[in-house]
């Protein structure tokens, strides 16, 4: 094991070293997010590189796996590579405040995306996609999809992630409007595809006579839909959140109905360029807290889909 | 006396799974004093007293233009028309909302569905060409951002921010008097705000008052 952090940390350090000997008179970017497993937060990490690069930078990529203290060792590492800013989808609401405002105490200014904190005035910016708006949409097409009327199944994410309460009541917002739609099970499957595949099959034990399951993302979307499949019960109508490719081929074969895009990678974009704003002049020239719109998609524009970003 | 908290605990078990359970202000506590998101329907309830009548409808009243004069405004582009009459919603990528008013013939209603609909054909052709949203449940936040007013940063964040086009949709919704019966070839006219993302999008009428020509 120590033999391991040792490596771990050496390794960091030579990356570190690396990057920073490389590094033009711009300096290098941090861009910290959880695990590039889900192919949303590695959507943010390369839409944020490749606009770093294209803005001269060096870019220092990191995964804390949704880990508050792996980030604030990860925030350590940034701090002590002398890094100009830090793009971060953070670890948690609470525990993230304290990392933010050390990089902060140490002149270093950071740029949240994706995910709130629960303080203003620590970080820069913090542009988040309008979850709420998204999941309204996403319930508002599954209630159509429901014909307002069924039993029905949710899956909900991590509850760390602030998205995850945001969104499940972004759902019931629209859905308790329909009294004839009853919620027969509610479960997490924190944002897990293999998770959401267990929690669906024991939920389909006990409540056969589902008609639809609402999920907090597309991951667990996917697990679901893969336990329907296997039950036989592609009736069943599945919707998602996030537009992630996966879905999105989904939905083009008629198997899960909906989902909805937050458009990731152009929000890490936007992220690196208000650092570059501000390392620059000192100032975005926008308010900390930014929302960005979701879009629905579903069969009528899911083939304009590409990671997580919508062609003309 | 038993039987009744035991009725209410099963009540509010009953209500757990899609509701959540709201502190309620205590005596004398001001609504201002509940911080956090247990006070929100309060500060919320609030807002809507002192804005909704007081400056709401008068600004939706004031800035409404006739369905074809905003038709033509937008013909001209949707940013165009949008900084002239319109106002932006908070973040990227949201939409223009306008205020809007006008009459004409329904020419197909849905009164069965909870989000109860009428198309209305208002330039004659016999087709509809607009939609109103008559309630109970009221799509989108377009009464919330049309006003200038109300500003994202003005509030805690998106949850508190949502809970007010919640509100202002169901005030709206509650002071509509849809008649009983058939609407298809009434008559109607409208004040209400639209949201679009596109010139040619779709209008979906979010309605403050209704009447039906007899």
């Amino acid at each position: 094991m120590l033999n391991r952090r040792t490596f771990i940390a050496t390794g960091t350090l030579a990356l570190v070293v690396a990057s920073m000997a490389k590094a033009q008179e711009k300096g290098t970017i941090a861009i910290i997010t959880p695990s590039h497993d889900n192919p949303f937060f590695k959507a943010e990490a390369d839409g944020a590189a490749a606009k770093a690069k294209e803005l001269g930078f060096e870019v220092m990529v990191l995964v804390h796996d949704d880990d508050a203290n792996k980030q604030n060792e990860l925030f350590d590492s940034a701090i002590a590579a002398g890094v100009k800013a830090i793009i971060l989808d953070n670890a948690g609401a609470d525990a993230s405040v304290a990392a933010v405002q050390k990089a902060k105490d140490a002149g270093i200014p950071s740029f949240l995306i994706d995910r709130e904190i629960t303080a203003t005035g620590v970080a820069v910016s913090q542009i988040v996609s309008n979850n709420y708006q998204g999941a309204q949409l996403g319930a508002e097409e599954f209630v159509k999809l429901m014909g307002e009327a069924g039993d029905y199944a949710e899956l909900i994410g991590k509850e760390s992630d602030t998205n995850a309460g945001i969104r499940s009541k972004g759902y019931h917002d629209v859905i308790d409007q329909y009294p004839d739609l009853k919620m027969v099970a509610s479960q997490t499957a924190n944002w897990s595809q293999t998770e959401a595949y267990s929690v669906m099959e024991s939920m389909l034990q006990a409540n056969p006579g589902i008609k639809g399951v609402i999920s907090g993302n597309d991951t667990m979307a996917m697990g679901a839909w893969a336990a329907l499949e296997a039950a036989g019960r592609t009736d069943v109508i599945v919707v998602g959140f996030d537009g992630s490719n996966d879905v999105r081929d989904s939905i083009l074969k008629g198997g899960i109905k909906a989902t909805v895009l937050q458009p990731a990678y152009a929000q890490a974009q936007m992220a690196v360029e208000q650092a570059d704003k501000f390392i620059a002049g000192g100032s975005t020239g926008v308010e900390e807290k930014q929302l960005m719109d979701c879009v629905l998609i579903n069969a009528d524009n899911a083939a304009k889909l590409e990671t997580f970003a919508l062609s003309a | 006396m038993k039987s009744v908290s035991v009725m209410l605990g099963l009540v509010a078990a009953l209500a757990l799974p899609g509701c959540k359970i709201v502190k309620t202000a205590e005596e004398g506590e001001t609504a201002a004093a509940v911080a956090g998101e247990a006070g929100d329907d309060a500060r919320i309830a609030a807002l809507l007293d002192k804005t909704y009548d007081a400056e709401l409808l008068p600004l939706i009243a004031a800035k409404a233009l006739p369905v074809a004069d905003l038709r033509t405004a937008l013909a001209a582009g949707l940013e165009a028309a949008g900084a002239a009459h319109g106002n932006k919603g908070s973040g990227e990528g949201a939409a223009w909302n306008f205020a809007v008013k006008g009459e004409g013939k329904v020419v197909e209603a849905n009164l069965t569905s909870r989000a109860r609909k009428a198309m209305l054909d208002t330039d004659g052709d016999g087709a509809a060409d607009l939609t109103l949203q008559l309630g109970p449940v009221i799509k989108g936040s377009s009464l919330r951002d049309v006003a200038p007013f109300y500003r994202f940063g003005d509030f805690r964040d998106q949850i508190e921010f949502a809970k007010l086009a919640r509100a202002l949709n169901d005030r709206a919704s509650a002071g509509l008097q849809v008649p009983e019966g058939e609407l298809t070839g009434k008559t109607v006219s409208f004040l209400g705000t639209v949201d679009l993302k596109a010139s040619g999008d779709p209008w979906l009428v979010t309605v403050v008052t209704l009447s039906v020509a007899p």
